[in-house]
């Protein structure tokens, strides 16, 4: 192995590791703020670092200090220990790895060898989701059990006939998924889906499996647990359900691996159905042969946008009550100019790319790095429908979720595989 | 005479409910519009900024007690024990003594409130026949570091000015 093939083993596996855990926090604050703006309040604005506040960003670290020196219970009348403790290790670890097989961007080239983008280079990628998405439920249902409490086993009860009802309609969405693109490595899935439709319609999952993706999104609030599918929680009849027991770290391990498996099924749902880390219209192929033009692009775009983004928090960054030499209005100024840095380091780098060879290894690490950005977004904005659905959507009722689950998404997934079986036969 | 029955409409029964996908849609439509116009301006929020910007309290508002006095400054209570006997929840203790400037012939020596059992129901000041105990000094928030900084006493409770004038406290009702 050349030191360049163990930097990009080693380049892989930590993104796949770490991406996840940095949008923890991300996820939190967009959650919280985001909330607050869906229900006309502001959310958590005022934790600070000498007057920096992240736009509410410092509040995470706070509440990650609280959680860390609070004390860690473990009551006496819980017989098994062992399995008390290892409920949440299992829920965060289940998620963390699930994400673990999706490709973050196209396959890399680098003089004359390929680096496959994937934490795991695995060929059965779906498969491997699968599994451990439904391996992550025992984690919630021995929480619930090894509880002793009966809210506890109520919410791990709920949560395992939940998962049954809902991993079959799942399972079978992503059976017509297979029918269309003929393999279940999910990199040659989102390299399928780079193609494009009558020449002018990105090949997405979404575009070919419209039903399909219905159900499967469907399917993933439910496995994550998420409202308006969280009865394993269900606040206000379990009071916390199966987490009911557990303190401080415990916790937080729960409460992080939730976001984790929000995170990784939404890297599922935007491979499957969003193209993955394809940037629509332009195939890998031909971002590599137009790499310089697309840096200069990029170069015109990038200010364009910070002056607009500069100009919302010189706005949003204020106090809005009469308040003698604003502090805020030092803070935006500040922010301000830490992003203007940002953009004019990154005009360098593009600048760079406009200098060196087309088409040599510069063009195809610009072009990685561009599909990373575009799938992490893509993802950014998959967990904002998350947070958007949480707080429209009221929680269903237990039987109602059955309902759905057994007598709507069930047939209409075993529809689904009827029609797309009927056109790919027909076409072929 | 029959009662007035009024038959509600069911909804949720036509196709387009039924589907309900889109309703959701209709549903979500409806929050992001709240979203995106508080992203874009968020001076748009419904909120008080409040420790900043504190909310008007009305005159008629039960706030913390305060003892009223004479324009020559002796306290008004004569120690009747009303508002004691009317407290629901014990929370008021007071210890008569004579009094020796010839107002009256009773005075409070102690006059003890014990805000973490108050209920702010406002019956003291009700049952109070000389206007000698008023909750009008605007204070809603009472915070404290321990259990004996919410015991008011008698110099305290003289202290603490009222918030708004003879009028405006007449006109409030209370």
């Amino acid at each position: 192995m050349s030191p360049l093939d163990i930097f990009m083993l080693v380049a892989r596996v930590a993104f796949a590791a770490f991406i996840p855990l940095c949008f923890i926090a991300v996820c939190v604050w967009m959650e919280r703020r985001g909330a607050g703006y869906f229900q006309d309040r502001s959310g958590p604005n005022r934790a600070n670092i000498f007057g920096f506040r992240a736009a509410g960003l410092v509040q995470n670290l706070a509440d990650a200090a609280k959680l860390f020196f609070k004390e860690d219970v473990i009551s006496d009348h819980i017989k098994h220990k062992f399995y008390f403790v290892l409920a949440p290790v299992i829920v965060f670890f289940t998620a963390l790895v699930s994400f673990a097989v999706v490709p973050f961007a196209d396959t890399l080239v680098l003089g004359g060898k390929s680096y496959i983008m994937q934490g795991i280079p695995l060929d059965l990628g779906i498969l491997w989701f699968l599994s451990f998405v439904g391996f992550s439920v025992y984690g919630i249902i021995l929480a619930g059990w090894s509880s002793t409490n009966k809210f506890g086993v109520l919410g791990a009860l709920r949560s395992a006939a939940q998962v049954i009802s809902y991993e079959i309609p799942m399972g079978l969405a992503i059976v017509s998924l297979l029918v269309v693109y003929g393999t279940v490595n999910l990199n040659e899935i989102a390299q399928f889906q780079g193609k494009l439709l009558f020449g002018f319609i990105p090949m997405w999952g979404a575009v070919l499996q419209p039903l399909g993706m219905v159900i499967f999104i469907i399917a993933a609030f439910a496995e994550t647990n998420r409202t308006p599918f969280d009865l394993a929680e269900g606040e206000s009849e379990l009071v916390a359900g199966f987490h009911v027991e557990y303190s401080a770290m415990k916790f937080a391990i729960f409460f992080m691996g939730e976001y984790v498996a929000m995170f990784a099924s939404s890297a599922m749902i935007v491979t499957l159905f969003f193209g993955g880390y394809q940037v629509p219209f332009l195939s890998t192929a031909t971002l590599i042969s137009q790499a310089k033009p697309l840096a200069f692009l990029l170069m015109i775009i990038l200010p364009v946008v910070m002056h607009f983004f500069a100009g919302w928090i010189r706005r949003s960054n204020v106090s809005h009550y009469p308040r003698e030499n604003d502090p805020r209005v030092f803070e935006a100024t500040v922010y301000i100019k830490c992003f203007w840095g940002l953009v004019i380091i990154l005009e360098v780098l593009l600048l760079a790319i406009l200098f060196s060879a087309s088409g040599g290894p510069t063009a195809h690490i610009f072009v990685v790095l561009l599909q990373v950005c575009t799938f992490l977004f893509k993802i950014t904005m998959m967990i904002f429908v998350y947070i958007w659905v949480r707080w429209t959507l009221p929680r269903f009722r237990y039987d109602q979720l059955q309902k759905l689950g057994w007598q709507m998404l069930l047939p209409l997934a075993l529809l689904n595989i009827f029609i797309t079986s009927a056109f790919v036969v027909a076409l072929s | 005479m029959s009662a007035k029955v009024k038959t509600m409409d069911r909804k949720g029964a036509s196709l387009q409910e039924r589907l309900y996908l889109i309703e959701i849609f209709k549903g979500m439509a409806t929050t992001f519009g709240h979203f995106f116009r508080n992203l874009l301006d968020n001076r748009k929020l419904y909120v008080r900024h409040y420790p900043e910007v504190q909310p008007e309290i009305p005159a008629g508002w039960r706030g913390r007690h305060r003892l009223t006095s004479h324009a020559d400054g002796t306290v008004k209570c004569v120690a009747c024990f009303m508002c004691q006997t009317n407290c629901p929840a014990n929370c008021i203790m007071i210890k008569a003594g004579e009094r020796q400037d010839g107002k009256t012939e009773k005075m409070p020596v102690k006059f003890t409130i014990d805000l973490l059992e108050c209920i702010y129901c406002g019956y003291c000041v009700e049952a109070c026949p000389l206007d000698a105990i008023r909750m009008d000094t605007g204070i809603f928030s009472v915070t404290g570091n321990n259990r004996e900084s919410f015991i008011l006493e008698l110099p305290e409770l003289l202290a603490s000015p009222g918030a708004y004038s003879e009028e405006e406290y007449k006109k409030g009702g209370a």
